[in-house]
């Protein structure tokens, strides 16, 4: 119940909350929508002894698109602003079904897309679809910035490549590209609000009636969001049938290593990356073959 | 150290001095002694806390009162115009029977306001969606769902009559 | 049917507005000067025995005022079977040993939340491990860890119903079946956290605003824990964020915070973190249930064998009534000649389960129904059919228990098979399609007085006034089910009188009269109404010996209150104004106000209710046969409640306890690892959002219940039951996957598939 003992700050300006969380060191947390970080320092998980908050800087809630460099997520931009953001919906539509079932209304109204990366829990439905979508996180710090792939990113459960000192500033997507198509599926025990037992992302490019290219991410099934490449490479070359559908969706049920938990067991959650992932890629391929027309 | 915020709520303007760790829930119910918002879990699962901050319903029990300096809160007390009157959603759940033990009215009410600013004619899907992080134990939801609905036309009977006017 | 002007009617909640504002006051939401906040230490091992308690350092923390441990209080124990004081086994803080993980062990008091948050971190424990046992087969297994020591066997009750010739029954049978069921336990998740607040007067009095579902109950074991007098204790009880059962009994917070107030002069209050609510509150009993029935080979009834053994968890709480219910649900329903039950209540070192919601019929009838549609289909039979055939009638008799009076069982069978399209749908659905029954009854109101109360089970004071207004007073407790409207319309309706005539004073139990129960078993609308109309009857004989004088009336003429008027029935014009009325009776009496008491308790109606309600309600479902997630799609539901007293209340409770059913059903289950409660947060403990609710139609079958008021009898409580047993048939109509231990998860479908 009872929240730690920390000092808050909001500063306006990027280089100035880079230089405070420099100088606080260690102890010192950034702070975008703030509901993970809520519930975590109310269950006694997270202690800090400062908070900087992101969202005093102006313009750091912003979301921009051009057809040519893609799309580009603030740190600070709520999930519920992605939701209602109409290029997202027809660009992005799998980042528009994972973000419709994070949490609830008043949540996506303060949480934030950064947040949920940064976060960094297995089960966070924002990551397979970001990461099938070759997403990249931008992070900055008082020595500079750099750019990282996001399947580079997660580390383990709560654990990311981020440096102390530094702040993720926003997220990107590369261009939308003709015979791409994207899904994101998940499952969990309540149809409302819930917690992802399992999800997964898939991205395939569709070339001559054939799969060219695939990524296909698994989401709560393993420390990290999991690349199932066997399961990718499996589905190069191949037509959207029963047959690939089966290989690929028990190689992706294979390579998955899930545990038993209170929202699932180990077992079911095999075997619903196998359909998940089935489902994923039929979504997908629809999608690569509706942006052709 | 105490931060000096000074918050609008339902339309007073207020000062306060809070300690970072204190929550919007908190300084609303303890220092404003604005109690018609709840608390039912703490971790922004119930929606009982709910609240409208500068035109997004948000949970009080997840904003530190801090990052609130500056901005606009509506509470449920912010909701009838007046002693005689009552909002055309409160006004509707109690006709269709919406309220039982009342914990999580005001949150369901304010999610209500929530939604209809957004989406004055919501379908019975979207308000269900609306109300998905709201928790209910007493009435099973349908009667708040037919409230909102209700609300919902009144609401634009209201606007309808005023721009008329 | 009798016309009523404003029994039957949508009468809007008299609450509701204070609550639509958010005006109307919780306990939380009280807060007086000086105020101290409380926290409890809580075990977090699941059996031992405590060495040692150091609150030194808690104590030495700045701004706490008070900090207690069992050697502060009393040692009283306390339970709410008071009639048999052997079976009260708690103490409101740990005596010498910690029986669960979440047992109370100490208190602080302290200017704020957070420093007596901060002080329970520095209070040091010393506790030497004990093994526990955390289910019903190691708790009876030769040499398991005893939990208290007067009871070896860690059975602490245990009860037997028997009836007919049990043997000859079967020996009689063509078809026998036998299952063994068990059942998750559940929690009662109102939004309301337990919250209380305790203040000393100069004499010492306690006043203690509380939420609960039974002031009298807290009054009295508040009373004797304290060593004080029940007078001493005044108990109120604010608006209540709903019960279910779970706020039936004292609470340790209670008690504390009433100690706490005497020891520090200063008001102390507790409210409770969800957390806390989840790992350590109150729940459904798990049980596991062995039923054993006999059928002839054309589905008529013949005999019942029933075994269930109850979870009790650490301490007996509200057990011994579950214990005793289920024999009584077991035999309800359908005929069964010959009968026998033996329930046991086990401790275990799990939290205590107690009374919730149907109160051990969720349980009894899941396996009651479920083995009536197996039956069903190996005897080939519809399952409609089979309950028609087998369905209890009014006057029938459970021996030496219950003797059956309104029932419109039989009629909600037939009633929701045809709004549901049964037969049709039984033979058409599509594959990953289905559709189930499922029945129940219900008591309104407990017989038995385990509480040993020397007071009327239910009691009203009625006071009216020559403006023409009353004011009523009951201990009645409405804790968001509505009862205060109810009673309030069951007295205008006696009175002629509008809603908005008549002042409510309820649940204070230094201002309202003894006694009251309280708010558990669907008591309140059957005992408080008719208690309510006791004190009426007694008034209007008042008014209309005045009317009768004033106008000469012929002592043949019928006198009414109608309409706000005091009039002959038969010459209107021989009357006047209410208020006009209790004017003159008042000067006849030389100024003495007119006012009566009226009460209700139960006599002569056996051991467990005076009435019982029925219904039977069907679910419609549809299953993914890749995922195994069941959408229930539709629910019709036809009961009999008697006189429907306020029909938006009966269906807002009746769409609450599909909620609830489809809950216990499909998702909810408090998770354990050995004695720890593991999801403890609304994220991992899955109740039904709006986004679950099917669509629900219903039917009020017509009854009248001759001993209830204004023929009507319980309502909400019971339709508890029905929604589980429902969607298992359907699921296994849809999937052949037929579940015998709830929750039905989409794991154990795909697991059968």
């Amino acid at each position: 119940m009872r929240l730690p003992r920390f000092e808050y700050y909001a500063p306006e300006t990027l280089e100035a909350a880079l230089s405070l969380l420099e100088d606080r060191g260690e102890g010192a947390f950034v702070m975008a929508g703030g509901t993970d970080m809520m519930v975590k320092m109310s269950h006694g998980r997270l202690k800090p002894k400062t908070i900087i908050s992101l969202k005093s800087i102006p313009g750091m809630d912003m979301i921009s698109f051009d057809p040519a460099n893609g799309m580009m997520i603030g740190a600070t931009t709520r999930l519920a602003d992605i939701l209602t953001d109409l290029r997202i919906e027809t660009h992005y539509p799998a980042l528009i079904q994972a973000v419709q079932t994070m949490a609830n209304v008043e949540v996506r109204n303060m949480a934030t897309l950064a947040g949920n990366i940064c976060n960094a829990a297995p089960s966070a439905d924002s990551a397979p679809p970001l990461m099938v979508m070759n997403a990249e996180v931008s992070l900055a710090s008082v020595r500079g910035e750099r750019r990282l792939p996001l399947s580079d990113f997660f580390r383990g459960p709560g654990l990311t490549l981020m440096q102390a000192g530094e702040i993720m500033t926003s997220i990107h997507l590369p261009a939308p590209q003709v015979g791409r198509g994207a899904s994101y599926m998940r499952i969990s025990a309540r149809c409302g609000v819930d917690i992802a037992a399992v999800g997964v992302g898939v991205e395939v490019r569709v070339q001559s009636g054939v799969f060219s290219e695939a990524r296909i991410v698994l989401g709560a099934v393993a420390p990290v969001p999991l690349r199932a490449s066997g399961s990718e490479a499996s589905l190069i070359g191949k037509p959207l049938n029963d047959e690939t559908l089966e290989l690929v969706s028990d190689m992706a049920a294979h390579e998955s290593k899930p545990i038993s938990d209170v929202r699932a067991s180990a077992d079911y959650r095999k075997r619903m990356v196998a359909v998940l992932t089935r489902r994923a890629i039929t979504q997908a391929y629809e999608r690569s073959t509706a942006r052709h027309s | 150290m105490k931060h000096n915020i000074k918050i609008v709520v339902n339309g007073d303007e207020y000062s306060l001095a809070v300690d970072p760790w204190r929550t919007l829930n908190e300084a609303l119910r303890e220092d404003l002694n604005l109690t018609g918002t709840k608390l039912g879990c703490g971790t922004g699962d119930c929606g009982a806390c709910t609240v409208i901050v500068d035109g997004r319903a948000v949970s009080s029990c997840l904003t530190l009162a801090v990052s609130v300096d500056g901005k606009s809160v509506t509470t449920v007390e912010g909701l009838a115009p007046s002693g005689d009157e009552l909002h055309p959603i409160q006004e509707a759940f109690i006709k269709t029977g919406a309220i039982q033990c009342g914990f999580c009215t005001s949150g369901m009410e304010i999610a209500a306001l929530h939604l209809l600013s957004n989406n004055p004619s919501p379908t019975e899907l979207e308000i269900r969606k609306g109300l998905s992080g709201h928790l209910c134990r007493c009435t099973g939801y349908n009667q708040i769902v037919e409230a909102i609905s209700v609300a919902g036309e009144k609401m634009k009977k209201c606007c309808h009559e005023e721009e008329r006017s | 049917m009798k016309e009523y002007s404003i029994i039957g009617k949508d009468v809007p909640r008299t609450d509701a507005e204070a609550k639509a504002r958010g005006s109307a006051l919780y306990t939380d939401d009280i807060r007086l000067p000086g105020m101290l906040h409380g926290r409890i230490l809580r075990s977090p091992i699941a059996h031992g025995i405590i060495r040692s308690i150091d609150t030194s350092k808690a104590s030495r923390l700045p701004g706490v005022k008070c900090v207690i441990t069992s050697d502060d209080t009393p040692k009283i124990k306390y339970g709410n079977w008071r009639l048999f004081p052997e079976t009260q086994d708690e103490y409101p803080l740990a005596v010498d040993k910690v029986r669960f993980i979440g047992d109370e062990v100490a208190a602080v008091a302290a200017i704020d939340r957070d420093t007596a948050e901060e002080a329970l971190e520095l209070i040091e424990v010393e506790y030497e491990e004990l093994p526990g046992t955390f289910d019903v087969e190691s708790s009876r297994a030769e040499g398991a860890p005893v939990i208290h020591d007067y009871c070896p066997s860690n059975v602490s009750v245990n009860r037997k119903i028997k009836y007919g010739d049990i043997e000859k029954g079967f020996s009689e049978s063509d078809y026998i079946r036998e299952d063994t069921f068990s059942f998750q336990a559940i929690s009662h998740a109102y939004l309301e956290p337990c919250a209380s607040l305790a203040q000393v007067d100069l004499d010492g009095r306690i006043t203690l605003w509380t939420s609960t579902q039974t002031p009298y109950i807290v009054q009295c074991l508040l009373a004797s824990t304290l060593g004080m007098r029940e007078n001493d204790i005044r108990i109120i009880k604010p608006y209540v964020g709903g019960g279910f059962g779970g706020k039936m009994e004292l609470r340790p917070w209670e008690f504390c915070a009433a100690l706490m107030a005497k020891k520090t002069g200063r008001p102390v209050k507790f409210t409770l973190g969800r957390e806390e609510e989840f790992l350590a509150g109150r729940r459904r009993h798990p049980m596991k249930i062995h039923s054993r029935v006999g059928f002839k080979k054309d589905g008529t009834l013949v005999a019942k064998d029933l075994r269930i053994q109850l979870d009790g968890g650490a301490y007996n709480a509200m057990g011994p009534t579950a214990t005793f219910l289920c024999g009584n649900f077991g035999a309800m329903l359908y005929r069964y000649p010959n009968y026998r039950f033996l329930g046991e209540h086990v401790y275990t070192n799990k939290p205590p389960a107690s009374a919730m919601r149907g109160f051990g019929a969720p349980q009894s009838l899941y396996a009651s129904e479920v083995q009536m549609n197996i039956a069903a289909e190996e005897l080939g039979i519809d399952p409609v059919d089979i309950r028609l055939k087998n369905a209890q009638v009014s006057g029938d008799q459970i021996p030496d228990v219950a003797t059956i009076s309104s029932c419109g069982f039989s009629e909600s069978i037939r009633a929701v098979a045809e709004m549901s399209g049964w037969y049709e749908k039984r033979k058409s659905l599509k594959p990953g399609q289905g559709i189930g029954i499922g029945c129940y009854s219900f008591i309104s109101g407990g017989v038995f007085n385990w509480f040993n109360t020397q007071y009327p089970f239910s009691a009203a004071e009625v006071r009216v006034f020559s403006d023409g207004t009353a004011h009523l007073l009951t201990m009645a407790s409405d804790i968001g089910q509505g009862s205060d409207t109810v009673l309030k319309q069951i007295l205008a309706e006696e009175l002629g009188l509008r809603m908005e005539d008549i002042r409510m004073t309820s649940a204070d139990t230094a201002m309202t009269p003894q006694g009251d129960l309280g708010t558990w078993g669907s008591r309140v609308t059957l005992m408080a109404g008719n208690a309510v109309i006791d004190a009426a009857r007694k008034i209007k004989e008042q008014l209309f010996g005045a009317i009768s004088a004033r106008f000469n009336l012929n002592v043949i003429h019928h006198v009414e209150c109608k309409n706000g008027r005091v009039q002959a029935t038969a010459r209107p014009d021989y009357g006047m104004s209410f208020g006009e009325a209790v004017a003159m009776v008042q000067k006849a009496n030389r100024g003495e106000p007119l006012f009566a008491r009226g009460s209700y308790t139960p006599r002569g109606k056996g051991l467990v209710t005076p009435a019982f309600g029925f219904g039977a309600q069907i679910a419609e479902v549809e299953v993914d046969r890749e995922t195994g997630l069941v959408k229930v799609k539709n629910m019709w539901t036809a009961h009999d409640c008697g006189t429907v007293i306020n029909p938006r209340s009966v269906e807002g409770q009746l769409a609450g306890s599909i909620q609830m059913g489809l809950g216990y059903a499909l998702s909810e289950q408090m998770v354990m690892d050995g004695g720890r409660t593991v999801n403890v947060d609304f994220a991992d403990y899955k109740m039904p959002t709006a986004m679950d609710m099917p669509p629900s139609e219903v039917v009020h079958v017509d009854t009248y219940e001759p001993e209830g008021p204004m023929g009507a009898k319980e309502t909400g409580e019971g339709l508890a039951s029905p929604t589980a047993p429902a969607i298992s048939e359907a699921v296994y109509h849809a999937t052949g996957f037929r579940c015998k231990d709830l929750p039905i998860t989409p794991e154990k479908i795909l697991k059968a598939i």
